[in-house]
């Protein structure tokens, strides 16, 4: 046998590039890095160490009063240190840790399982669009990519796909900074992105909040 | 063909507000229970026949009748995770009349002799959510929450909590393991919650609908309820319609009604020129059927026996434009994204079949591979931890039964294709 | 908490008859009518069974589904299908399952020959292979450690390590990142899993996911033989299983003993056995020549040794520690009172405690069992740190809370790893235990505290309410206590058993944890000045405890100092006191592992010690367990069995002959110390026996008598100065820093305190400061701690260098080294300018005389 045979060049390929895990990628950093052992070890971030600003900790706390277990404020605390740093950097899970006495691991564990939760840097703007059954059967799939093309690499404008919101009567549906919008057709993907940009509430007429439903629009042979 | 419970007001301007709900008749159940025993809601919980809206079909009056005698702390947990795919009549629920949701919840409560409520509502739902936040507001300050709820001595909290996104907490495990801020993994069952559930204390978990329609109940009187509907699957039920439909959205029927009166009658149809391929009848989780099911009556019982279930009654209607392997990569890619990961055969079961379905479409398959996908929708099923797993192999087990042919065509053509790209 | 008493059902599998206690998970029911039901997920001393991989699905008759074996409890008359039809696809089903992402690269693989993956893809798997598709693929293996190889490839994700992290340390360090497919095991942005008993997680591992890094590539499993040990790093003893490969020690696993460790073992007792195999390991003897330490021979070291003895005689004093056994402690007892005619020996630091106390405190109606701290109504945590002091308890007590709810109370003066266990905790005063226990007895008989509160520096209200606790618990409660509450006065502790009643009580009691290895084993041996083998009367009267001894040796009253695999200087309090104690002793013999700082300085010869899987010998657990350790490897160089040494000693000096082996000599020890008899080393076995259990006569009476309470002044707090609290951490110990593995957890000083104390001073985290007591100084960074009581400084114990030891205390004060060499330079200066400023002068005056 000449060289080294296929087995060989497949080890050099994983060696020289990243590995891509699975279809849809990782969104949490540090699954191909080793542990930096430099670090100490993240034990619950003691108060008297770590600064979290009063605004934040006064949230957090709140939410831990609500609950017989302060643990069940691990998903508020998130987004509240998510809202506060634009994204659940590792500084906002050690801040909610340690208001939340427990570990920042703890709250990783719990960030990385929901779909909410930006374990990278993300814009201002989040447009999640359904691209599940009921909403790709009626084009979602299409808009996301016009929606995607249409905000290029402005970086304050996150559009994600997204399991189904919930709203396949509007379908295919987009919701912006939480607010759901739909169904939107033929150059709204543009415009949304437009509105955005220029600080107007994007697509206002399309507005779910403003439907009646199916069942009033209903011919008149229908009705009861 | 419409049966107007829950949404007979729906539609009325501002009917979050407790105002206008109030004077629409909302409360006067609550006020009723107070004076009533436990047992005595109860039983006209059980009485009406009610099962569960949010997907498995439990009756509910037995269900709150599991939990517990005694002082002990129990809780009520409502469901509103609403995130079967094709399923929004939750959503528009809570958006619309909130406070038949509060009220519900103190009903249920009663029933189940609890005092402290919860609602788990999906985060995507923000303006769901902050309309709820208000309409609890307004309830604790009109007296309808809290303690000693308006002068008797029937106590409930409600505090309302935000979920992140993540199907699986829709199954009620899943969801207690969340609302105690942990992954939300499903746990073992048993013990079941109505013994051992949030906080490790007796809980009561049901979903919006089924909470929503316990005022009707109480209004109308449980026997009387029960008349509506079909033997089995008493009542109305809120049917979300979507996909290759005219009318796509929530519609109200009394149970038991012919699926195609739902799909063409309210629904519309498919769009002119198109026809019905296949179709969910309860949420992408259940088995689908074909045009030839059309006829089934859409209550519990006829589903089941047609092979498939009525599920969160969410139809998803599919058209002769779509590939079936299409809807079966979307299924499939959703399950393997939501499973939890906690048990093997969801976690690798739902990859392995994304992995085989997307050779299917690369032109990389033979039909052996399909006897292989099969068998491994067959491994799943029975074998997990909770039912997400079953709820994929499922509806892709049925689709390669039904389908079978056209899978195969799809292979050859591309196959074909592939060959001479 | 009552233990469980279940009782026998019958039931029946793959057709046998089998007897199990009831509610005993299938899993291990099947056990024993010797039927496997394959697992991955299910370890019982994780906790509630999971359900999580699905492997152990077995058909249940009256059950339509599948059933997991490893959380169906057994009930009397089921009838169970490990190997039907269904069973068997469904198993197949999750081997298949279970190896589609799992690389097949055995071959490389360090579990490979001891994987239950293989076993059971072996025993369970379908044999074949459907899978096509690329496997999921990461870059391997990865340090999750410094100690721990991840490679996550392999993780069959079944959970067990990210559980055991949450429910066993409860560190949550270890975590589950991401969901479904993609979940791996990982930690906070990046941060090593470094805790004191992260090793367990290799063990638990039933993959080839997590390896130890010291043993990667090492051996593989047929390469390798299994012997039984004991860990003698700590007072906790846990019982391990050596890895051995070619007469070295390879790796340590834990063997699971339910009245010992439980089956877990810290990351000290696993990974320190590199310390038996590195080069700074004296492993000849050493003799001083020319104030030199050089290596000798055997005959040449004893010589001097015994001759040096000979001179010492009667003004001889000898320390005992460590790992050292008890038969090595008897004979110790016999060299210096039968044949030196010294009583001055001792195995602990501080003045000695009377001989009635020892004895009523050995009572074994007082005595608790280690399993006692699960099932107890309540703990008392009394002036220990169990994570550091013997760590393993520190899993087993939250075992009891998190499980049984057994109530965890802490008397302490420095914050607890417990504390956020505890149903509560109080701080006292830095050295006051002794005080806190009389002020704890008097709430609970319902007489007045102020004096003994004030003594121990508590609140009154929050002894109130610790003893409130004590009363409302239940009636069995266990007082975990650090043998240094002796110190003061040990009838505190003697009057808070008695105020608790735990003489009457089987489930309570008391479980000292002594500084040494084998604390208690030297003491009832004999190693203690006031009493012989079996807390009887020494055959010599008049013995001084280890601070009296070190006061005389440095006075010059005694003149020679026999240690035993101890180092004052780095172990004991008042290192300075020591010191010159050393430096004026005329003979230093010791048994050595390690050229600790007072060795390397006074030793005059230097006997090579052994290591635990060197020795053969008895040892003592806190809780009355004689263990018997035997020998697992070979001694490394020159090592000679150190009960040897000491015989060849006493023959050499003219004493009595030695039992000529190990095993006659334990039946030596058996037969001197009362309570011991009865006891053979057959008898002894793997697991051990408690004396306090045995039904044998004994001379321990309830005769003791409580005397007033003796308090000492109150502390008070004096302006810009800090109390000082001394700890030593569980990594401070010369095998860690001998362990290339370990040595990264070498203890540096660090002094901890509360922030409105550093920011009084100044001192902002992370600071390199200077701690003087006036006299003598350590180095130290700056922790903040939010639960660091107000008032004191902690400081570390037994480090090589800048160890606490050397602070006198009761206050210090504490500046930056900034400030401290800005003064000094200043001081310099000045100096400098004096001198400059003289030597004008001078030159003027000499010029004016000149002129």
């Amino acid at each position: 046998m000449s060289g080294p045979g296929p087995g060989f060049e497949y080890i050099q390929e994983l060696q020289g590039r990243a590995i891509p895990r699975a279809s849809d990628g990782s969104r949490t950093p540090g699954w191909d890095q080793p542990a930096d052992l430099t670090k100490d070890p993240a034990e619950i971030p003691d108060p008297a160490v770590i600064h979290v600003a009063p605004a934040l900790r006064d949230e957090i706390e709140a939410a831990m009063a609500r609950y017989p277990d302060r643990r069940s404020a691990a998903l508020p605390a998130l987004k509240a240190a998510q809202r506060f740093h634009g994204w659940c950097s590792p500084q906002a899970i050690l801040e909610a840790a340690c208001v939340m006495r427990v570990t920042p691991g703890y709250l990783t564990a719990v960030a990385t399982f929901y779909d909410m939760f930006e374990l990278e840097p993300k814009g201002r703007h989040s447009v999640y669009v359904c691209t599940n059954i009921s909403c790709s059967l009626r084009g979602a799939d299409a808009l996301y990519e016009e929606i995607a093309a249409a905000a290029g690499e402005d970086g304050e404008i996150n559009v994600r796909h997204f399991e189904c919101l919930g709203a396949c009567d509007i379908a295919p549906m987009v919701s912006v900074d939480n607010v759901y919008y739909g169904p939107l057709g033929k150059g709204d993907a543009k415009r949304l992105v437009e509105d955005l940009r220029a600080g107007r509430e994007p697509l206002p007429e399309l507005r779910l909040a403003l439907r009646r439903t199916a069942a009033s629009e209903l011919p008149a042979e229908h009705e009861q | 063909m419409t049966q107007a419970l829950l949404f007979k007001d729906i539609d009325e301007p501002n009917l979050a507000d407790i105002a206008v709900y109030e004077r629409r008749g909302g409360y006067e159940q609550l006020r009723k229970v107070l004076s009533m025993s436990q047992d005595a809601v109860l039983s006209e919980l059980d009485a009406s026949g009610l099962r569960g809206r949010g997907g498995a079909g439990f009756p509910a009056g037995r269900k709150a009748s599991f939990l517990p005698k005694g002082d002990m702390d129990k809780y009520l947990v409502c469901n509103a995770d609403e995130s079967e795919p094709g399923t929004f009549k939750d959503r528009e629920l809570m958006q619309k009349c909130p406070h038949a949701l509060i009220e519900g919840i103190v009903i249920a409560a009663r029933a189940g002799g609890i005092n402290r409520a919860f609602i788990y509502i999906r985060g995507e739902y923000e303006e769901q959510a902050q309309i709820l936040d208000r309409a609890i507001a307004q309830a604790y300050d009109a007296g309808y929450l809290g303690e000693r709820i308006l002068g008797s001595d029937v106590s409930v909290s409600l505090v309302l909590h935000r979920g992140a996104g993540a199907y699986i907490c829709g199954e009620e495990t899943g969801l207690l393991d969340s609302l105690e801020g942990k992954r939300g993994n499903p746990r073992l069952k048993p013990p079941f919650p109505a013994i051992e559930g949030l906080y490790g204390g007796p809980t009561l978990i049901n979903n919006v609908e089924t909470l929503m329609t316990m005022p009707q109940i109480l209004r109308m009187g449980g026997n009387k309820y029960a008349e509506l509907g079909v033997s089995g699957s008493s009542g109305t039920k809120i049917v979300s319609v979507s996909g290759h439909v005219q009318r796509p959205g929530n519609y109200e029927i009394e149970l038991g009604i012919p699926s195609r009166e739902i799909i063409y009658g309210l629904a519309g149809g498919p769009p002119p020129g198109r026809s019905v391929k296949l179709w969910f009848p309860g949420g992408s989780s259940a088995p689908v059927l074909t045009a030839e099911d059309l006829d089934v009556p859409y209550d519990f019982d006829s589903l089941a026996k047609a092979g498939s279930m009525l599920g969160s009654g969410a139809i998803i209607v599919v058209d002769d434009s779509t590939p079936v392997l299409d809807v079966a990569l979307k299924t499939a890619r959703f399950y393997r994204h939501e499973s939890c990961g906690k048990c093997t055969p969801c976690r690798e079961g739902t990859n392995w079949t994304v992995k085989m379905l997307e050779r299917i479409e690369a032109g990389e398959a033979t039909p052996m591979d399909l006897d292989i996908m099969a068998s491994v929708q067959e491994q799943i099923i029975g074998n997990c931890l909770c039912v997400l797993g079953d709820a994929m192999a499922m509806p892709i087990g049925s689709m390669i039964a039904k389908f079978r042919g056209e899978f195969e065509k799809h292979m050859q053509r591309a196959q074909l294709t592939g060959a001479s790209a | 908490m009552p233990r469980p008493q279940p009782s026998e059902i019958t039931f029946s599998i793959d057709g046998r008859e089998v007897k199990a206690p009831e509610d005993m998970m299938l899993a291990d029911a099947a056990k024993l009518g010797d039927i496997e039901i394959p697992v991955f997920c299910y370890e019982p001393k994780l906790g509630p069974p999971v359900g999580a991989c699905r492997m152990c699905l077995v058909e249940i008759e009256g059950m339509p589904k599948l059933q997991t074996a490893c959380s169906t409890a057994v009930k009397d008359g089921m009838v169970v299908h490990t190997r039907s039809e269904r069973a068997r696809v469904a198993q197949e089903a999750v081997v298949e399952f279970l190896l589609i992402n799992h690389p097949l690269d055995c071959p490389v693989c360090d579990k490979g020959g001891e994987c239950p993956l293989q076993d059971i893809t072996f025993g369970w798997g379908g044999g074949k292979s459907r899978f096509i598709e690329p496997k999921r693929h990461f870059r391997k293996p990865l340090e999750l450690s410094p100690l721990i190889a991840i490679d996550r490839e392999r993780c069959i994700l079944c959970y067990r390590c990210v559980r055991y992290s949450q429910e066993i340390p409860e560190d949550y360090q270890l975590v589950l990142l991401e969901r479904g497919a993609e979940s791996f095991v990982g930690t906070f942005d990046g941060h090593p899993y470094v805790a004191p008993f992260s090793g367990n997680i290799v063990e638990l591992c039933p993959v080839g996911a997590l390896t130890s890094r010291p043993y990667r590539f090492r051996a593989r499993p047929w390469e390798i033989e299994d012997a039984g040990s004991i860990c003698t790093l700590c007072p906790a003893q846990c019982n391990t299983r050596l890895t051995v490969r070619d007469e070295r020690v390879l790796r340590v696993l834990d063997r699971n003993h339910p009245e010992v460790d439980d089956g877990w073992l810290c990351d000290k007792g696993r990974f320190a056995y590199q310390a038996m195999h590195v080069d700074e390991r004296i492993t000849s003897p050493m003799i001083r020549d020319g104030g030199v330490l050089r290596e000798v021979g055997w005959d040449r070291a004893l010589a001097e040794a015994v001759g040096a003895l000979r001179r010492g005689g009667s003004a001889t004093a000898a320390l005992a520690g460590g790992g050292a056994t008890n038969e090595e402690g008897l004979l110790l007892g016999r060299l210096l009172r039968e044949v030196l005619g010294s009583s001055h020996l001792d195995s602990r630091d501080g003045e000695a405690v009377s001989l009635p106390h020892w004895r009523a405190l050995a009572n074994p109606k007082l005595a608790a069992r280690v399993s006692d701290l699960e099932f107890a109504h309540a703990v008392l945590v009394l002036d220990c740190e169990p994570l550091d002091d013997m760590p393993i308890l520190d899993l087993r007590l939250r075992k009891g809370a998190r499980r049984n709810g057994v109530k965890l109370l802490i008397a302490t003066e420095r914050a607890s790893a417990l504390d956020s266990r505890a149903d509560a905790a109080i701080r006292f005063a830095p050295g006051r235990g002794a005080e806190l226990a009389w002020a704890l007895a008097a709430a609970l008989r319902g007489e007045p505290v102020d004096a003994a509160a004030q003594a121990a520096g508590i609140a009154t209200d929050d002894l109130h309410a610790l003893a409130d606790a004590l009363r409302d618990a239940g009636r069995e409660i266990v007082i975990l206590y650090g043998e240094r509450v002796l110190d003061g006065d040990p009838g505190a502790l003697l009057a808070l058993a008695d105020a608790l009643g735990l003489a009457e009580q089987d489930g309570g009691g008391l479980l000292g944890v002594p500084a040494v290895a084998n604390g208690r084993g030297l003491r009832e041996a004999g190693v203690t000045p006031n009493a012989g083998p079996g807390l009887g009367l020494p055959a010599l009267a008049g013995g001084h405890g280890a601070r009296e001894i070190a006061r005389r040796l440095a006075s010059g009253e005694l003149t020679a100092l026999y240690l035993l695999q101890v180092d004052p200087v780095l172990h004991y309090s008042d290192a300075e006191l020591w010191e010159r104690a050393l430096a004026r002793a005329t003979t230093v013999v010791a048994h050595a592992s390690f050229l600790t700082p007072g060795l390397r300085e006074h030793a005059t010869v230097i006997f090579p010690a052994e290591t635990s899987p060197e020795k053969e010998g008895t040892i003592t657990h806190p809780d009355g367990r004689v263990q018997r350790l035997r020998v697992a490897a070979a001694h490394a160089g020159d090592v000679r069995a150190e009960w040897r040494v000491l015989a060849e000693i006493i023959e050499r000096l003219g004493g009595a002959p030695t039992p000529p082996t190990a095993r006659a000599l334990s039946e030596a020890l058996f037969e001197d110390v009362p309570f011991y008899g009865g006891l053979t080393l057959d008898g002894l076995a793997g697991r051990g026996l408690r004396w306090p259990e045995l039904q044998v006569s004994n001379t321990l009476s309830d005769a003791y008598e409580e005397a007033e309470p003796k308090l000492r002044k109150p502390l008070r707090a004096a302006k810009g100065k800090l109390l000082v609290g001394t700890y030593r951490s569980i990594w401070a110990a010369p095998e860690v820093a001998a362990s290339p593995a370990l040595a990264f957890l070498t203890p540096r000083q660090r002094v901890e305190l509360a922030a409105a104390d550093a920011e009084a001073l100044e001192l902002r985290h992370d600071e390199a400061v200077v701690i003087s007591d006036g006299e003598r100084e350590v180095r130290a960074r700056v922790v903040l701690r939010a639960a660091a009581p107000a008032g004191t400084a902690f400081l570390e114990r037994e480090l090589e260098e800048d160890g606490a030891n050397v602070l006198r205390g009761p206050h210090v004060t504490i500046r930056t080294v900034a400030s401290v060499e800005a003064e000094a330079a200043a001081l310099i200066a000045a100096e400098e300018a004096r001198a400059a400023a003289e030597t004008e002068t001078l030159a003027q005056a000499e010029a004016e005389q000149v002129t």
